[in-house]
């Protein structure tokens, strides 16, 4: 990934996550919020090299830890997304081309959504932070990851295209 | 992936988590750069919020009101006959007015308390980032916000300020799994802690041995020092359900809120509460509801209705005369 295209995604991350906080969290939907942002993010990282979803799990996650409303420590965030990116970007190799995959890609999104979730509660009882009660969060990152995995759909044509325009052309060579 | 390749990403992977470690560990030494970078976050945020919410405020709920349509089927059939002409405008209208009586509730409840406060819009909804329950309003420190205020709705306690930026702040509800408040039951002296839940269910822990809780006691909040966090005796939630089990020292029991959090509009922040504890007297009282028969009478087209307080049953009598 070129340092130009790491500056545009993290612009595209930063429109996103004013989204999410502004317009996205306002939607009281069914069983629990969808992050609109993470799942983008997720299927950025899925499309990259592990040079580059760690690049993007690093400044989406430093995103992510300026929102005001977060209680956990500042660079949390960014800690859980960079060893996402990584674990997204070496099982993405093994899997082969999502393009081409449509399906694999969502079940992919959609495990990388619960896997970042549960990470980030694990972090949070490292740290000896308070998660409430174990059966609200289940609610909470399975009912996050139910409504990635209906939307999923929808992303993948989008971050493919959006990569695609992002490319260099010493990228594409 | 070449060696190399790897290699260089592995690299990056320890450099990054390095990084992480050190900006969590300014923070939980309480570096004040990384507060004060969620602060500005706050502050920029807070008017595009602001915006947003116009538009997104008659969308954020209509999720929950899919769920309660049977609840409201027939309040919705004449409200669509009357608006019909005004389609284009309701959802704004019906918003404003909505917020409208929200706020005369609030009012009215601070009012009777004798509490000053500050009215507030809710422009946002939780977040991406966190697990917790917390809203943002429209009031900050220009307003005389200041953080561990009381935030109330037009029924009682809603929860309290968690961090306040020039012109929004957070609040940090009741719901939320961390929240926790000192209750007292209304008309006894028996005071206990109310849980966050996560929901609108909150658990309720006696702390008095010899106390005892009953299906629909009422809880008031007991009040902290100088009031801050809380200001006593407003009202917090009624029991629900009663913990049978023995073995623990003091009773336990499930609690229901007053306020519905999922449903807020408006709110009041308390920024001065009065010298003396408003005791029970802010207790939302049951409104008397008047129950309508209607009998026939003697001639076989006409029918009257009379209103009654009291169930009579003097329906099927006369209704038997004017079937003879």
């Amino acid at each position: 990934m070129s340092w130009s295209r790491a500056g545009i995604n993290a612009l595209l991350l930063f429109f996103l996550f004013i989204f999410q906080e502004s317009a996205v969290s306002k939607i009281n939907l069914p069983i629990t919020g969808f992050s609109l942002y993470l799942a983008i993010l997720l299927g950025l990282m899925a499309l990259e090299d592990r040079f580059g979803a760690v690049v993007l799990g690093f400044i989406g996650g430093i995103i992510l830890d300026f929102s005001p409303s977060a209680d956990s420590p500042f660079g949390k965030w960014a800690l859980v997304l960079t060893l996402v990116g990584y674990v997204v970007a070496v099982n993405g190799e093994s899997i082969g081309d999502f393009t081409k995959r449509p399906l694999t890609f969502v079940i992919f999104v959609c495990a990388g959504s619960i896997g970042t979730l549960f990470t980030f509660l694990a972090f949070g009882v490292l740290l000896g932070e308070n998660n409430g009660a174990l059966g609200h969060n289940l609610v909470m990152v399975f009912g996050n990851s139910f409504w990635t995995l209906l939307f999923a759909p929808l992303l993948l044509q989008i971050t493919i295209k959006w990569r695609a325009k992002t490319l260099t052309s010493r990228e594409r060579a | 992936m070449a060696a190399g390749g790897s290699n260089r990403s592995r690299l990056l992977v320890i450099i990054l988590i390095v990084t992480s470690l050190f900006l969590i560990t300014l923070d939980l030494r309480g570096v004040s750069v990384t507060k004060s970078s969620r602060s500005a976050t706050q502050s920029f945020l807070a008017p595009i919020q602001r915006g947003v919410s116009d538009v997104f405020s008659p969308v954020g709920s209509f999720f929950s009101d899919i769920k309660n349509f049977s609840k409201t089927k027939s309040q919705l059939v004449e409200l669509k006959a009357a608006n019909a002409r005004l389609k284009t405008q309701l959802v704004f209208n019906e918003d404003i007015k909505g917020q409208l009586a929200k706020l005369k509730g609030v009012l009215n409840l601070a009012g009777r308390g004798g509490y000053k406060v500050v009215a507030a819009r809710v422009i946002g909804r939780g977040s991406a980032s966190t697990f917790s329950q917390t809203i943002t309003i429209d009031a900050g420190s220009t307003d005389g916000i200041q953080k561990d205020m009381t935030v109330m709705s037009d029924v009682g306690i809603v929860g309290i300020v968690k961090s306040v930026s020039a012109s929004s702040s957070i609040v940090l509800l009741m719901s939320d799994p961390t929240f926790r408040i000192g209750v007292r039951i209304a008309g006894t002296q028996s005071v206990g802690v109310l849980f966050g839940q996560g929901s609108s269910r909150y658990q309720l822990e006696l702390l008095d041995t010899s106390g005892t809780i009953k299906d629909k006691d009422i809880l008031v909040s007991l009040g902290s020092e100088n009031d801050r966090p809380f200001v006593p005796g407003l009202p917090v939630g009624y029991v629900v359900g009663v913990d049978k089990t023995t073995g623990t020292l003091t009773q336990n029991a499930t609690v229901k809120g007053y306020s519905n959090l999922n449903g807020l509009g408006v709110v009041s922040i308390i920024i001065e509460s009065p010298k003396g504890d408003p005791k029970d007297s802010l207790i939302p009282k049951p409104t008397p509801t008047a129950t309508i028969y209607v009998t026939s009478t003697a001639g076989p087209d006409t029918t009257t209705a009379t209103s009654s307080p009291t169930p009579i049953p003097t329906a099927s009598k006369s209704a038997s005369k004017a079937k003879k």
